[in-house]
């Protein structure tokens, strides 16, 4: 009787979490029927910044919200939001929002605004800073800044090669908007879609290792200058694996005149590592260091009156001090285009919450 | 056709959440040392996986059987023998890289949900018999004899080079 009870508490539990499920009446002692289920997660983070020349002060980051929904078997939605203090006010915005269908592992078909798949940070961490190793994103691949359309809007196809360790996705979009920053979330100006191709290899017996690579294609639409023609190559190389955390990534982001002239190329590499602590009283206790370095071509037409070269030595320790909340403290040593070095100090509290239910 | 109680849905969350690795530990029924067999729903065609071919079905890399259906992973709670057995043999994780291995999977859209939390041995045992997809694992002592048991690499948990021991 008590096996009885448990079992239909479990079954009733496991249907209403979107299993899709249909229990036999001899478990739940009823015929049951399901419906779309979400579940999800909060980030959040704040700091203390102190920069050399610039008074220190503290600052709430993003908070996020994530949400997985299951509308059936085989079609998914996923959503994430974001709200962000911007000047006097805060700013809410969708950071991600795509409806797929899964055919099969092989095949998977999506609409939506996704984070572009041509950097691993870039579709590792997303909004999630208490996933990632370090306080922020290396500066190639920082949200607001335009070395490469952080945001794609626009349609995939992604999965796993049957048989082999190879993982594929690829889409066409509407690409970047003129100033370059943000993805064309209203459709594209100039009629030229943006392609996104990418691929990376995950032995299953090497769980955490990972090499890949993406290409992205498109037409910038014209912010004065006219329209410049976009390629952008990227590779990378993963070790998360043991005691030890390695990211390392390359990108080349070439531009040239649609109306024809130089083709003038800009790149990024970044080197993150981290060393998680052998079991002890410093376990949860993670030390990290990362050198980016990006090359921008001063005469570059999308790139050239925003970026400039940079340079950063950082280097911390994350303490997980709970098993959903983080601390980190970082130094870094940033220089920006031909200045001297800035000094900084940072101190992140950041925290994943999870939440969920049937809808 | 009756619809679950709306009330469920927060037993639902504590299931997820103790899937991942939360809440307090419950009852560790296998002892050290005993075989774990893997089960599957009877309807579910497979008789033999491959070991990697496991580790990707419980790593959520293969998410789909043969015939289309969805997988359902069925995980012990924290502190059962045979859970601390599959982080160390399928995952290689401890039980802070399981959580944030699958927060990450389900961040990054890689999934649509995370495993599902089964109290005890004859939970995870009578549940996938039940759940059309459903994997879960269980001691060898068990089984019983309407368990699907999978052969790992050809290798049933009688055979003395089983690897799930």
């Amino acid at each position: 009787m008590r096996r009885s009870i448990t079992l239909a508490i479990a079954g009733l539990a496991l249907v209403s979490t979107g299993l899709s499920a249909q229990l036999s009446p001899a478990v739940t002692g009823q015929a049951v029927s399901t419906g779309p289920t979400i579940q999800g997660f909060l980030f959040g983070d704040a700091r203390y910044v102190t920069t050399e020349g610039t008074d220190p002060g503290f600052g709430l980051g993003q908070v996020v919200a994530h949400a997985n929904g299951s509308l059936s078997e085989h079609v998914v939605f996923f959503g994430e939001l974001s709200l962000s203090y911007r000047g006097s006010s805060y700013v809410t915005t969708v950071e991600r929002a795509i409806l797929r269908y899964d055919f099969n592992d092989a095949v998977k078909v999506s609409v939506g605004r996704y984070h572009t798949p041509i950097s691993y940070w870039n579709t590792a961490y997303h909004h999630g800073l208490w996933l990632q190793g370090s306080v922020d994103r290396p500066r190639a691949v920082t949200f607001g800044t335009n070395f490469i359309p952080v945001h794609f809007v626009g349609a995939m196809v992604e999965g796993h090669v049957p048989g082999t360790p190879l993982h594929y996705m690829g889409g066409v979009g509407n690409g970047r908007n003129s100033s370059g920053v943000g993805a064309q979330d209203g459709g594209d100006a100039n009629g030229n879609r943006a392609v996104i191709l990418s691929g990376s290899v995950q032995p299953i017996d090497l769980g955490g290792f990972r090499v890949g690579g993406g290409m992205y294609l498109d037409r910038v639409p014209d912010s004065g200058a006219g329209e410049t023609d976009e390629r952008i190559l990227s590779a990378h190389a993963v070790w998360n694996r043991g005691m030890l955390e390695v990211v390392a990534e390359y990108i080349d982001v070439s531009h040239e005149p649609a109306s024809g002239g130089a083709s003038l190329g800009s790149s990024a590499y970044y080197v993150h590592a981290g060393v998680r602590l052998p079991s002890g009283p410093l376990e949860d206790v993670t030390p990290y260091a990362r050198w980016e370095d990006t090359d921008i071509d001063a005469a570059d037409p999308v790139f050239g009156a925003t970026l400039s070269n940079y340079e950063a030595l950082v280097a911390g320790v994350r303490y997980d001090f709970d098993g959903l909340a983080a601390l980190k403290s970082e130094y870094r040593s940033e220089t920006f285009g031909t200045g001297s070095a800035v000094s900084s100090l940072v101190v992140q509290a950041s925290f994943a919450i999870p939440v969920g239910g049937q809808s | 056709m009756t619809r679950l109680p709306v009330g469920f849905r927060w037993t639902v969350l504590m299931g997820t959440l103790a899937a991942l690795g939360w809440g307090a530990p419950v009852d560790a029924q296998s002892e050290g040392g005993e075989a774990v067999a893997i089960v599957v729903h009877p309807d579910t065609d497979a008789a033999n996986l491959t070991f990697n071919e496991l580790r990707r079905i419980f790593r959520g890399e293969r998410q789909f059987w043969e015939d289309g259906r969805r997988v359902t992973l069925l995980m012990r709670a924290p502190a059962a023998a045979e859970r601390a057995l599959v982080l160390d043999r399928i995952y290689e994780m401890d039980e802070d890289e399981f959580r944030e291995y699958w927060i990450g999977k389900m961040f990054r859209a890689e999934v649509a949900a995370g495993p599902k939390l089964v109290y005890s041995a004859d939970m995870a045992r009578d549940l996938v018999t039940v759940i059309p997809g459903a994997i879960t694992f269980v001691p060898v002592a068990d089984v019983s004899s309407e368990s699907k048991v999978v052969r790992i690499d050809g290798l049933l948990p009688s055979d003395a080079d089983y690897i799930l021991r």
